[in-house]
């Protein structure tokens, strides 16, 4: 079976053979960097002609169709066309953060990247903390929209700010706790260990309905977090031009939208590793024949099969919903999701002591 | 020097020299930022020592928690984008005071206190012990009930303020109906 | 009851939930359903709607006759001048004067596609066409004059 882990050891034997180990460390960073700034424009360039062509069919029109075989290359002459644009700073804003803010939600989506397993044994981090270390970083990342939103000097940047921070920091919660449910099943927080706890069917489907409740909750919530429609207020077109990024733009502005499109691909890959098995095969319990063959599918595969079907799923709901009011959003948020999830969290504490999983 | 303790002073410069912007800057969001920065950089020295929980627990309540609470406060006050006046000499001084008596407090502690490097145990910290000496019933444990006493006597504390604030509410309302 | 209100309100919320994509997802699907004209490429087999109003024409027959009296309803009609008539005086075989027609002038740069016009000719004479690719790289080309050279008054409109 062809696996990443053997081009991994294969490249870091070859460094560490021909260098000192400090230049050979020095050079594996310098891989890694480069690498996940490759992931991030590829991930740019798909997904925005992924979104625009899903909108597209799903609203009965044939989207871009002119670049390329087509309109495949829409997005790549789209980034043409901001890198060739004046990034401009409004002159009574306050220019160190304004500038400074993409710069601090690209930092933030990068640095989540760091623990997600893209293959069997191919990830940057493997930290022990995994879905921990997720949920902390990508807290900070509603700093840089509000940083954007305040420095801008600009009434509608502002009040999207705040609508983004109100609501990003409210949905972490139900986040964090559909994300906890199964974080009981699994006893560890390392994303490899997770993985590898569905070795025998994914938790979606061992865990009942519970596990399907919270996969319901999750993909909600992760899509408000993200300032996705239906949840986006904080760049609600028709009342605050674009929201906090309504001064920003050419370069400044793409990171802002490319950080969007970050998020969401990391977000749906951290659902994919708890509910789906990540980079994990389809595996029904003790066939072992079935299993076989599901193993020759390679790992990373696997791992974008899902992570695209889940970003597939946030943009068809995207594309059905008109936008929630503020209040609406809110009650969504505190009345339903939060209740529903604390209550499916005890349920799940009481499958996962109980062993009624399969 | 080795690179572990390069990278020690760099981080410490960088929580030290945030730390200063963030008392000497006269725009008051720039100092949450500068204040941001700086527990940021507190987190990275956790993660410098290899205590990842730690380090994921102070971005999670600190940076994700307070200082966003601190911006929104910020922010719902008027003047947020003006310089704030330059402080009083006089006052200036006294700070300068304290801060060199502080400082001065600080470093004859550290210096009275012998660093032994206890090389012996291997400190590693697993979430799991952490969880599980949470819910112990034995020596060291009964942390998350403590906790959740805690919760609760703030509640109580909230409610009884709530209570006691509501007469003092409605005067308030009668004045305002007596000057209409 | 409130809590069974609030259940209702989740069911509620998910069915319209599921309801909502299963629609966009059948669109997702079938290709066949889009409606898009890629209008240059589609020129040849553009259908428009045998209602849509493109501009004022005058039906002139075979005969290089029209229905038109000249009677100027339409030019009251306009609401924003778009039409002007110009009368001459016809003498016919018994010596009798008869208005007709000169020159019907319409200003396609002023036209609005309301179509009262059409409605308030008394005899059928005018109507709107479908044709819609109306740029021209003048201006002066946009005033037309609807009722051809030497055409007559078809033989019994009166």
């Amino acid at each position: 079976m062809f696996s990443l882990e053997s081009l991994t050891t294969l490249v870091q034997d070859w460094l560490n053979k021909t260098f000192p180990p400090a230049i050979a460390l020095l050079f594996e960073f310098v891989i890694v960097g480069v690498l996940a700034i490759a992931l991030f424009a590829a991930l740019g360039l798909v997904l925005v002609i992924m979104e625009r062509k899903v909108a597209a069919w799903i609203q009965i029109r044939l989207g871009p169709n002119r670049v390329g075989p087509k309109g495949m290359f829409q997005s790549a002459a789209d980034t043409v066309k901001l890198i060739m644009k004046e990034g401009l700073t409004p002159d009574g804003a306050d220019k160190f953060l304004f500038n400074l803010a993409p710069f601090i939600v690209m930092m933030v989506a990068m640095l989540v990247l760091a623990p997600i397993g893209f293959a069997k044994g191919f990830h940057i981090w493997d930290i022990n903390i995994g879905v921990l270390y997720v949920s902390a970083i990508s807290s900070v990342s509603v700093i840089g929209i509000l940083m954007a939103g305040w420095s801008s000097n600009n009434k509608y940047s502002l009040l999207g700010a705040m609508r983004s921070g109100a609501q990003m920091v409210s949905y972490e919660l139900s986040v964090g706790l559909s994300v906890l449910s199964i974080i009981v099943l699994t006893g560890s927080l390392n994303i490899n260990d997770i993985v590898l706890s569905q070795q025998n069917g994914w938790w979606l489907f061992k865990a009942h309905i519970p596990a399907v409740i919270s996969f319901v909750v999750f993909i909600i919530a992760v899509t408000a977090e993200t300032n996705r429609a239906p949840f986006d207020l904080s760049e609600a077109e028709s009342e605050l031009t674009a929201g906090f990024h309504t001064e920003y733009s050419g370069m400044k502005f793409a990171l802002f939208f490319l950080a969007e499109y970050i998020n969401i691909f990391i977000v749906c890959a951290i659902g994919a590793t708890l509910f789906l098995g990540g980079w994990m095969p389809f595996h029904i319990g003790n066939w072992e024949a079935f299993n076989h063959i599901m193993d020759y599918i390679p790992s990373f595969l696997w791992f974008f099969g899902k992570t695209f079907f889940l970003i597939f799923l946030i943009m068809w709901f995207r594309w059905t919903f008109p936008r929630l009011r503020v209040d609406q959003l809110l009650n969504l948020e505190w009345k339903y999701l939060l209740p529903i999830s604390m209550v499916n969290l005890i349920v799940m504490t009481l499958v996962a002591i109980q062993g009624w999983h399969f | 020097m080795s690179a572990a303790s390069i990278i020690f002073y760099l981080i410490a410069t960088f929580i030290l020299g945030t730390g200063v912007l963030a008392v000497t800057t006269r725009k008051i969001f720039r100092a949450s930022i500068w204040l941001l920065f700086s527990l940021i950089g507190i987190a990275a020295l956790y993660f410098w020592m290899q205590l990842e929980f730690l380090a994921a627990v102070q971005i999670i309540v600190y940076v994700g928690g307070i200082v966003v609470l601190i911006i929104f406060s910020i922010f719902l006050t008027i003047k947020s984008g003006d310089e704030m006046p330059k402080p009083i000499f006089i006052r200036s001084i006294f700070a300068a005071l304290a801060v060199l008596f502080g400082t001065g407090f600080v470093v004859r502690l550290i210096s009275l206190y012998t660093f032994k490097p206890n090389s012996t145990t291997v400190f590693n910290l697993n979430v799991n012990q952490i969880g599980t000496q949470m819910l112990d019933t034995k020596n060291y444990g009964y942390l998350l009930p403590f906790e959740l006493i805690s919760m609760l006597l703030l509640a109580a504390m909230i409610g009884c303020i709530v209570i006691a604030m509501k007469s003092k509410d409605k005067d308030a309302t009668t004045f305002q109906n007596s000057i209409q | 009851m409130f809590i069974v209100d609030y259940f209702k309100d989740v069911y509620g919320a998910m069915k319209s939930l599921l309801v909502g994509m299963n629609r966009t997802g059948y669109y997702f699907t079938h290709h066949k359903e889009i409606i898009t004209e890629e209008y240059p490429d589609n020129r040849d087999t553009l259908k428009l709607p045998e209602r849509f109003r493109g501009e004022v024409v005058m039906a002139h027959d075979e005969n290089n006759e029209h229905a038109c009296t000249g009677c100027s309803a339409c030019e009251l009609a306009c609401p924003n001048g778009t039409i002007k008539i110009i009368n001459k005086f016809d003498i016919s075989p018994e010596g009798k004067k008869k208005k007709a027609i000169d020159t019907f002038v319409y200003h396609l740069e002023l036209c609005t596609m309301c179509g009262l016009c059409v409605d308030a000719c008394p005899t059928g004479a005018i109507n709107m066409a479908n044709t819609f690719e109306h740029s021209v790289f003048n201006r002066g080309l946009l005033t037309k004059r609807l009722n051809k050279p030497d055409s007559k008054l078809k033989a019994g409109v009166e």
